[in-house]
């Protein structure tokens, strides 16, 4: 038998329902309002009221930004840097959770680790930007996507590393002890028995870097301002430009945003769980 | 053992000279004069000079109290409405599902990004945000031509796009709150606010704490957002901590000044990061 709802329960229903709807428009409109302000027509931007719906659906701004030969080239780099640091970072960052898993290191040891990872991770960056600028400008570096591939694998190394590191220390050792009587190298161990296993943990670790990297700014932004450009400072840098351009503002913002929604959309387990780790996990 | 050395050795490489030698060489800068406008080279030791004249410096002083109130503001603000929004997207059918999982996208977007964004909404005269206002009958501020608006945006800003994390962290340690516990103070006639109360808040407590700093450690370090959405201004009202070190050191190039204010920065920060290590180790 269903019992009726109380009035104060119906009630309590209805705000909820409310609440919920409005913090979900709150997080649409504003996304939304940047993709239709992409299309827009120029004379549509500064008017008063604001043009919520176009009167024509233009997509001049995008044909801007793919005519000009910089833009391109942002996006291309903006691909390499990922792809690089991803790759590198994920070899380097594994290996080196595995050896350390393994290493039968004692708690303090392995407590001085936990605490150099925490501290790379949120010490104030900005402090090691200038002289990694001069030390790229010394190796001649600056203003090629090599220097931002280097400073950003400094964050994300030992951001992976340390992921990696409570994904191996979770693993049975049993696992490993039949191909240790096989008489199986470490190296064998590693890439025959355990890698297989943590492949999940793997992708999601790959999954976080490149979305730390593509949006990555400080790094970029201080060592690649021209030709090495890439999509982060390309967005910054209407702001400062005189006049802002809207509409070429709004579709490349949109070529920055619509790859990440996508991902998150696609990888949204391994992406919560890389952005919440180090709160949940220690 | 010296494979394991070896699996250990590139990473360890690479984070040092990508991250311990820079910061063993920008200790160095802090006690240099060197200001690469006017020479190419350190222009020799100066002892703690750069550090009294950035404490006495007006710029930065204005950045440490902007930096708090931002902060401050923020933090509070994605701790209460990331908690509540934590409760209210509880259980597993797929409405709910569907909600968390569009509610968790502006921290997907990259802070620059977020930054333009907010910047075309902000917009005084044709931003869509005083366009709404004005239909309630506000009439809107001027969000980033106004000092002390512009932090207001600020704020809203970071609350936006962080506070689904809050909601993440928040919504997970709910979820593991074990049943029985509830429906034992349910039996005991206990009402959902004193449940709330006396038996969830002490269980979430731990780990809310640990989010809060956490958030506060990575909004002080934000830069993109700010970059961004006012560049500091209007004059200097939004300048940050972080935001005037970059803008010391990598605009006006005066690199000792920039060190010694970032080690200033630096051991706010460290003691920060040394409670986070605490929090997570403690046994509560």
């Amino acid at each position: 038998m269903r019992r009726r709802k109380s009035l104060r329960q119906r009630l309590f229903s209805v705000i909820h329902a409310f609440v919920l709807a409005l913090a979900c428009l709150v997080v649409i409109v504003p996304l939304g309002y940047l993709i239709i302000n992409s299309i827009k027509l120029p004379r549509e931007f500064l008017t008063i009221p604001p043009t919520i719906l176009p009167t024509e659906v233009t997509f001049e701004h995008y044909q801007e930004l793919i005519d000009d030969k910089k833009t391109v080239r942002y996006f291309q780099n903006s691909l390499t840097v990922a792809v690089w640091t991803t790759g590198v970072t994920i070899l380097t960052g594994t290996l080196a959770a595995y050896g350390l898993a393994r290493a039968r290191l004692s708690a303090k040891i392995l407590a001085l680790v936990t605490f150099t990872f925490l501290f790379i991770r949120f010490y104030p960056r900005v402090t090691t930007v200038i002289p990694f600028f001069l030390v790229m400008r010394q190796f001649d570096l600056l203003d090629t996507v090599w220097a931002i591939v280097i400073g950003q694998l400094g964050i994300t190394i030992p951001f992976v590393t340390w992921l990696m590191l409570v994904v191996f220390q979770d693993l049975p050792s049993e696992i490993e002890e039949a191909a240790v009587v096989d008489g199986a190298s470490v190296w064998q161990r590693f890439s025959r028995v355990v890698l297989p296993i943590v492949m999940p943990s793997v992708s999601a670790a790959a999954i976080l870097t490149a979305f730390l990297s593509w949006n990555e700014f400080l790094i970029a932004s201080s060592v690649a301002r021209r030709k090495a450009s890439v999509l982060s400072i390309a967005v910054a840098s209407f702001v400062s430009d005189k006049g802002i351009q809207w509409g070429p503002m709004a579709a490349m913002s949109v070529v920055m945003i619509v790859p990440m929604i996508v991902f998150a959309l696609f990888a949204q387990k391994y992406l919560i769980r890389g952005i919440t780790f180090g709160a949940v996990k220690g | 053992m010296p494979w394991l050395i070896a699996f250990v050795l590139p990473a360890f490489v690479i984070v040092v000279a990508v991250q311990f030698y820079p910061l063993a060489y920008s200790a160095l800068l802090s006690v240099q004069e060197w200001s690469l406008t006017k020479s190419q080279a350190p222009e020799g030791f100066v002892g703690l000079e750069n550090f009294v004249k950035e404490l006495g410096d007006e710029t930065f002083r204005r950045s440490v109290r902007n930096s708090v109130w931002i902060t401050g503001g923020a933090v509070v603000l994605e701790m209460l409405l990331g908690v509540c929004l934590a409760y209210l997207t509880m259980g597993s059918s797929w409405r709910m599902r569907a909600v968390r999982t569009l509610l968790i996208l502006p921290m997907v977007i990259a802070p620059v990004a977020a930054g333009t964004l907010w910047r075309i909404l902000l917009n005084y005269r044709a931003g869509l945000v005083n366009h709404l206002l004005g239909l309630i009958g506000v009439q809107g501020p001027e969000w980033l031509a106004s000092p002390d608006w512009a932090i207001v945006s600020v704020i809203l800003l970071d609350t936006w796009q962080w506070t689904p994390f809050v909601l993440l962290v928040a919504g997970a340690a709910i979820a593991s709150i074990p049943g029985d516990l509830l429906e034992v103070a349910a039996i005991d006639g206990a009402s959902r606010w004193k449940t709330f109360a006396y038996i969830e808040l002490p269980l979430l407590t731990p780990l809310l704490l640990l989010t809060l700093v956490f958030r506060m450690l990575e909004s002080l370090l934000s830069l993109d957002s700010i970059y961004s959405l006012t560049f500091g201004g209007p004059g200097f009202s939004t300048y940050t901590m972080t935001f005037y070190i970059y803008t010391q050191g990598l605009r006006n190039f005066n690199f000792g000044a920039a060190a010694a204010s970032s080690w200033i920065f630096m051991a706010f920060a460290s003691v920060s990061i040394a409670l986070v290590f605490w929090f997570q180790r403690k046994d509560w």
